[in-house]
C-alpha cells in the first residue's frame, strides 16, 4: 500500500513552512519512533517521526524547501517493489496518510 | 534546492540585517529581554548570540526604562545599540529616555551628540489581551527627531532595519505579532529601502488605501473581495510612519478621489489622521475615512478581539460606503469616520 506523508498541523496562521533535513533518502526503511524529517516553522522545529513501518519512495520537498501546510510532500509504501504512479505528486492527495508522531 | 533560496521568514530578515551589520561595525550591539541564546521572542535575534557573543548579544532584566535609558546613553556615548522592546505596549515604560533624551540629544547639544539607536519592538493583537496587543505609533509620529517604520514583509523589514541601523538618530521599528507567521520573498541585494519612502502594493483606479504593517495584508484581501465586485483599490503600504511619503499618497489620491485609510490602532489621533490632513494639505478635496479599532482595549478572548479590530470584510465594508457616499455627493473632504465595526 502506498502512503502520502503530508504536514502536520501547526497550528493556526502557520500556512507555509520549510524543510530543515531529511533523515533517509529515497529507498530508506523506517521503523515506527524513528526521526522522518525536521520541518522549521517560523518559530518551531517539529520533528516528524514514523508512527508506522513504511519505505521512503518519493520526496518532494527537499532540504529546504517550502511547502504550504497540508500539502504532500513524500510518498511511503509498505513494500520496496510497490509500484509508484507516473506523477506521484498529482496521485499523492489520493493516498491515505502515513502514520506520524 | 538549498537553504540559500530567497525566499526567507519574516524574522530571518531581521537577524539577517542586523549580523550583517553586527560583522560590518563593531558598534552595533543588542539589548533586551531574551535576546542572548534564547534568540528573541520570535526568534528575530537567531544566531547572533552564537557569533557575537555575550558582550554584544546583551540579556537585560525585565527593566523597560533602564534598556532603554542604557541604550540612549551608549549611543551618545558611541556605540549604535539595537535595543528589544518585546512588546510595543512596554514602550510606555521607556519613553522618557527615548522621547526626552534620545530623540532630543542632537538638537540639546547642537549637533555635537547623536542618538543612533535602533528600537525593534512588535506591536498588534493575537490573543495576548489588553497590556500585549496596542498598536502605539501613532505616539510616537508627533516627536521631533524620531523616526518610525513599520514593514509589512520579510524584504522591507530587511530594508529598513537596514536603514535604521544607517540613520545618525533613534528608528523606531515596529513590526506585527501576526507577520512573523507569513514568509515572503527576500530582499533584492542591491535595493536600498530608505526611512520615508512608502510603496504601491496593488494598483489601482477607484479609491486608495493607506496602510502598514499587518493591515497592507488585511486592506490587499479587502481589495482582492472588492474587484470580485468591479472596484478597483490602490494600497500603499505606507512603511514609513515619521516621515511620511506624502508624496506617494497624495499622488495616488490625485487619481483615485478617495482614500480610506486602515490601522489597527486607535483612529482617534491615529495615523489615519494624520495622512489624511497631510494629503489634503496639498490641495484638493477627496472623499475620505477612517478604519480603525474600536474604542476599546483589546480583550484576550478571541471573539471580542477579533471583533474590535478591522478584518477584510470591515475594510471592504467601509470603502463601498465611501465610495458610496462620494457618488451620491454626501462626502467631501473630512467627510466620514468609520470604525471598524
Amino acid at each position: 500500500m502506498l502512503y502520502r506523508l503530508a504536514t502536520p498541523g501547526v497550528g493556526d496562521e502557520v500556512v507555509e513552512i520549510r524543510v530543515l533535513q531529511w533523515h533517509g533518502d529515497v529507498g530508506a526503511a523506517f521503523a515506527a519512533g524513528e526521526l522522518i524529517v525536521e520541518l522549521e516553522t517560523h518559530k518551531a522545529l517539529i520533528e516528524v517521526r514514523a508512527g508506522q513501518a513504511g519505505i521512503l519512495r518519493r520526496i518532494f520537498a527537499a532540504d529546504g524547501a517550502w511547502i504550504q501546510v497540508g500539502q504532500s510532500f513524500a510518498v511511503f509504501s509498505d513494500a520496496p517493489d510497490e509500484p509508484v504512479g507516473d506523477d506521484p505528486a498529482a496521485e499523492a492527495a489520493f493516498l491515505a496518510n502515513f502514520v506520524v508522531d | 534546492m538549498s537553504t540559500e533560496a530567497p525566499r526567507m521568514f519574516f524574522r530571518e530578515a531581521i537577524a539577517r540585517a542586523i549580523a550583517e551589520a553586527m560583522r560590518a561595525d563593531p558598534r552595533v550591539i543588542v539589548l533586551g529581554q531574551d535576546v542572548g541564546s534564547f534568540g528573541g521572542a520570535y526568534r528575530e535575534f537567531d544566531g547572533l548570540y552564537a557569533e557575537f557573543g555575550a558582550e554584544r548579544v546583551r540579556d537585560t532584566p525585565v527593566a523597560e526604562a533602564a534598556i532603554m535609558g542604557v541604550g540612549v546613553g551608549a549611543a551618545a556615548a558611541g556605540w549604535r545599540p539595537v535595543v528589544s522592546i518585546t512588546y510595543m505596549d512596554f514602550v510606555m515604560l521607556a519613553l522618557d529616555p527615548l522621547v526626552n533624551y534620545g530623540a532630543k540629544l542632537r538638537y540639546k547639544t547642537a549637533g555635537r551628540l547623536t542618538a543612533p539607536v535602533v528600537v525593534k519592538t512588535t506591536a498588534g493583537a493575537r490573543g495576548q489581551g489588553v497590556a500585549h496587543s496596542q498598536c502605539l505609533e501613532s505616539w510616537l509620529m508627533g516627536v521631533p527627531g524620531l523616526k518610525v517604520v513599520s514593514p509589512s514583509n520579510p524584504a522591507d523589514a530587511y530594508g529598513l532595519m537596514r536603514s535604521a541601523l544607517k540613520a545618525d538618530g533613534p528608528v523606531v521599528f515596529v513590526d506585527h505579532k501576526r507577520l512573523y507567521p507569513i514568509p515572503g520573498e527576500g530582499p533584492d541585494p542591491d535595493a536600498e529601502t530608505p526611512i520615508g519612502k512608502g510603496r504601491i502594493a496593488r494598483h489601482g483606479a477607484d479609491l486608495t488605501i493607506a496602510a502598514h504593517s499587518f493591515m497592507v495584508h488585511v486592506s490587499l484581501q479587502a481589495a482582492e473581495i472588492l474587484a470580485g465586485e468591479g472596484i478597483s483599490i490602490e494600497v500603499i503600504d505606507l512603511r514609513s510612519l515619521a516621515p511620511l511619503d506624502v508624496d506617494l499618497i497624495h499622488a495616488s489620491v490625485s487619481r483615485t478621489g478617495a482614500l480610506l485609510t486602515v490601522e489597527e490602532g486607535q483612529v482617534t489621533c491615529g495615523v489615519g489622521v494624520e495622512v489624511a490632513a497631510r494629503v489634503r494639505e496639498r490641495g484638493a478635496a477627496f472623499a475620505v475615512a477612517r478604519v480603525g479599532a474600536i474604542a476599546a482595549p483589546v480583550s484576550s478572548n478571541p471573539v471580542l478581539e477579533a471583533a474590535s479590530i478591522p478584518n477584510a470584510e470591515t475594510v471592504a465594508r467601509a470603502a463601498r460606503l465611501l465610495l458610496g457616499a462620494r457618488d451620491s455627493g454626501h462626502s467631501g473632504a473630512g467627510g466620514g469616520e468609520l470604525s471598524a465595526l
